[in-house]
């Protein structure tokens, strides 16, 4: 059954990426030189930047996708934690006497880094003792709980911060040129440090004896409760590595130094829903592919539609929609599910 | 024959609300409602309460769709949203009158509701959650695809008020207060009936178990489609009312309406009240409007101690603050009930 299920994605897949060269090759064909060096350019831009904001998208997902996979939360404040965790970036790195100008220290950047995610996983494991876990049988409340906590954390950021909007450094200065297109060395460094962290993320999940854990736990809780396992300890450890995930995502994805809506939720949490949804809910692998559709889709509206930039939030929900029409429980969902 | 007709309305009445402490603290408190204006509040007290009574019939829509029939759409703000459009648009651009483009409101919403529901009512439980809550916010963005007067940010400013400004009574917003204070208490009538009519059992089996519910031969995609409906009929009803109270003093603008604070405050007020009662929602839009006003000393703590306080109620009552005041009530009757039987015997 399973088997054939992978063979029909497999197919659909090869099925897709035919398409997508087909529709590339004649246009190339039909077009004029100059248009046709356009059309390449924009093309390496897409891959480009389609798989930077993938991989950083991946990591932001798999916080949302692990803590609705193991402990069956959906968790509304994720783009809280996001949030949270560029705030405390900047301000770990000010406390920690980083100045852009005289004390520019690379290991500052990534000590300020390591600090934030480990406050924002400690603010995940006190957010989950304190309101999540009373009433974490109740679906609907912890929604509300949840939602709670966003707003909450929110307008505490508003008191902290006021409207000024807290420079974000880049982890690394300088850009290279390859192919024609400007890349910075944070995007670089953001690429490979999320891959990185998904892949120890990967082996911690398959090898070891908590990752076993948590997979014990999310196939059933009860039984993983019998067999011993300590499951609320375990939902907290999940939600600490979801929320610093989240925080991570948030350092890595902040706008550069000077521009504005830092304090925004709503849009790593609709990015979470939507990538997460895509791939199907609580499944790891279909996060990471999630991740770069949606990452693609969200490029390809700036790089091919300049004048439809309005429509750069709606994509990825279009495309969740349209995935989740065409399978109900996104793409790598358990498609049956005893009742 | 006419004071026959008279006196089995009363004794219907006494047996069905006054003998019941539940229906008749309802009735006490419509009644307080009814007499707030003459204590000659200011218009600012009377807009609070009405933009609380459109919340509560919002609040009590959704109720009717995730408490009873189970599917947790996170897109209400979605028919809230098309209806407020729809009457503004047409009221202010065409010339309609009011109380022709609210009901053509609420039927492009149940039209929506339709085409929208037979695809997303195939998913289920998070997926479904996640799915409505897309709708609204790619109307939010595809509204900015229009020019000013009609999209962008700002929406649509100024769309006519229900009655011409000083209509009646002195105080400016009297008669809408009234207005919709009625619209929302026959609201809430019907939706409480639909609720706890045979339909609303089948939803209830729906909620309980699907697949149970479809084994006994109820044909689950009818239902579901038939409560989307319904639901989003009354969310329209809130919205258009929205549009020519609240929204005619501002702007109905795309953030006002369709935003993702817009879908989460039914769910914030139904879970505060208590779900799947219909008059959960209602109590709970209604206490956490004012808790937000009476919280304005705090000033820029008010958010802040709103929200804790939502937080600790639903940690103490995660079934409603309402429906556990109900099910008190209901207990000392049944107690008062059995302790005169006793007597008797």
């Amino acid at each position: 059954m399973i088997k054939r299920e992978r063979k029909r994605l497999a197919a659909i897949a090869v099925v897709a990426l035919v398409i997508a060269v087909a529709v590339i090759l004649t246009s190339l064909y039909s077009l004029g030189p100059v248009e046709r060096a356009d059309f390449l350019t924009k093309i390496k831009k897409l891959v480009i930047f389609g798989s930077i904001s993938g991989s950083v998208f991946a990591l932001l997902a798999l916080g949302f996708t692990l803590i609705y996979g193991v402990a069956d939360v959906v968790n509304m404040s994720h783009g809280a934690f996001y949030m949270l965790g560029a705030y405390a970036f900047s301000v770990f790195l000010t406390s920690l006497g980083y100045h852009p100008l005289t004390n520019q220290s690379s290991f500052l950047l990534f000590a300020a880094l390591i600090l934030a995610a480990v406050f924002i996983g400690l603010v995940g494991i006190v957010v989950y003792r304190l309101l999540i876990h009373p009433i974490i049988e109740d679906t609907l409340s912890v929604l509300v709980i949840t939602i709670g906590v966003t707003l909450m954390l929110h307008q505490i950021m508003l008191l902290m911060f006021g409207d000024k909007n807290l420079p974000v450094r880049k982890l690394l200065e300088g850009t290279i040129n390859p192919f024609g297109t400007t890349v910075t060395y944070h995007e670089i460094l953001s690429v490979v440090l999320s891959f990185s962290l998904i892949s120890v993320l990967w082996i911690f999940i398959t090898r070891s004896k908590i990752g076993g854990a948590m997979r014990a736990a999310a196939q059933d809780r009860e039984v993983a409760t019998l067999m011993g396992i300590n499951t609320e300890r375990l939902y907290m450890l999940t939600m600490a590595i979801s929320a610093s995930l989240a925080a991570i995502a948030g350092i890595l994805l902040s706008p550069p130094a000077a521009s504005p809506v830092l304090r925004d939720w709503t849009y790593p949490l609709v990015m979470s829903f939507a990538i997460v949804v895509v791939g199907g809910l609580g499944s790891i692998k279909g996060s990471l592919v999630g991740a770069f559709i949606i990452g693609f889709a969200e490029k390809s509206i700036p790089i091919f539609f300049p004048g439809g930039s309005f429509l750069k939030g709606a994509i990825a929900l279009i495309v969740m929609v349209v995935v989740l029409l065409l399978r109900p429980k996104g793409l790598f969902g358990k498609r049956v599910e005893a009742e | 024959m006419v004071r026959y007709f008279f006196r089995r309305i009363y004794s219907s009445f006494v047996t069905n609300v006054f003998d019941v402490p539940s229906k008749l603290l309802a009735l006490l408190l419509f009644m307080l409602l009814l007499v707030i204006p003459a204590t000659r509040p200011s218009s600012y007290v009377l807009l609070i309460l009405i933009i609380a009574y459109i919340y509560a019939l919002f609040a009590a829509s959704w109720d009717l769709l995730v408490g009873r029939a189970g599917q947790v759409s996170l897109g209400h703000a979605l028919f809230f949203g098309i209806a407020a459009y729809t009457s503004a648009i047409l009221s202010k651009f065409y010339g309609l009158p009011i109380w022709a483009t609210i009901p053509l409101g609420m039927l492009l919403c149940a039209l929506v509701a339709l085409l929208l529901g037979f695809p997303s009512l195939r998913v289920k439980g998070p997926y479904l959650t996640l799915v409505t809550l897309a709708f609204p916010l790619i109307l939010h963005t595809a509204l900015f695809a229009f020019d000013p007067p009609v999209g962008g940010e700002y929406g649509i400013a100024l769309p006519p008020r229900f009655f011409p400004r000083k209509f009646l009574l002195g105080t400016e917003f009297l008669a809408e207060y009234y207005l919709i204070l009625f619209v929302m208490f026959i609201s809430a009538i019907i939706l409480y009936k639909i609720a706890n009519s045979k339909t609303g059992i089948v939803l209830v089996s729906i909620l309980d178990d699907e697949s149970a519910s479809k084994a006994c031969g109820i044909n689950v995609t009818k239902y579901k489609l038939l409560v989307f409906v319904l639901s989003a009929l009354f969310a329209g009803l809130a919205g258009g009312l929205y549009a020519h109270s609240f929204g005619a003093i501002g702007s109905v603008s795309p953030g006002s309406v369709l935003g993702l604070t817009t879908s989460f405050y039914p769910i914030i007020m139904t879970i505060f009240g208590g779900i799947g009662t219909i008059y959960g929602p209602i109590v709970g839009a209604f206490s956490l409007w004012t808790l937000m006003e009476f919280f304005q000393f705090a000033d820029e703590l008010r958010v802040l101690i709103y929200i804790s306080i939502i937080i600790i109620f639903i940690l103490k009552w995660p079934k409603g603050v309402a429906k556990f005041v109900v099910e008190k009530l209901d207990e000392l009757t049944e107690k008062r009930e059995l302790e005169e039987r006793e007597k008797k015997k």
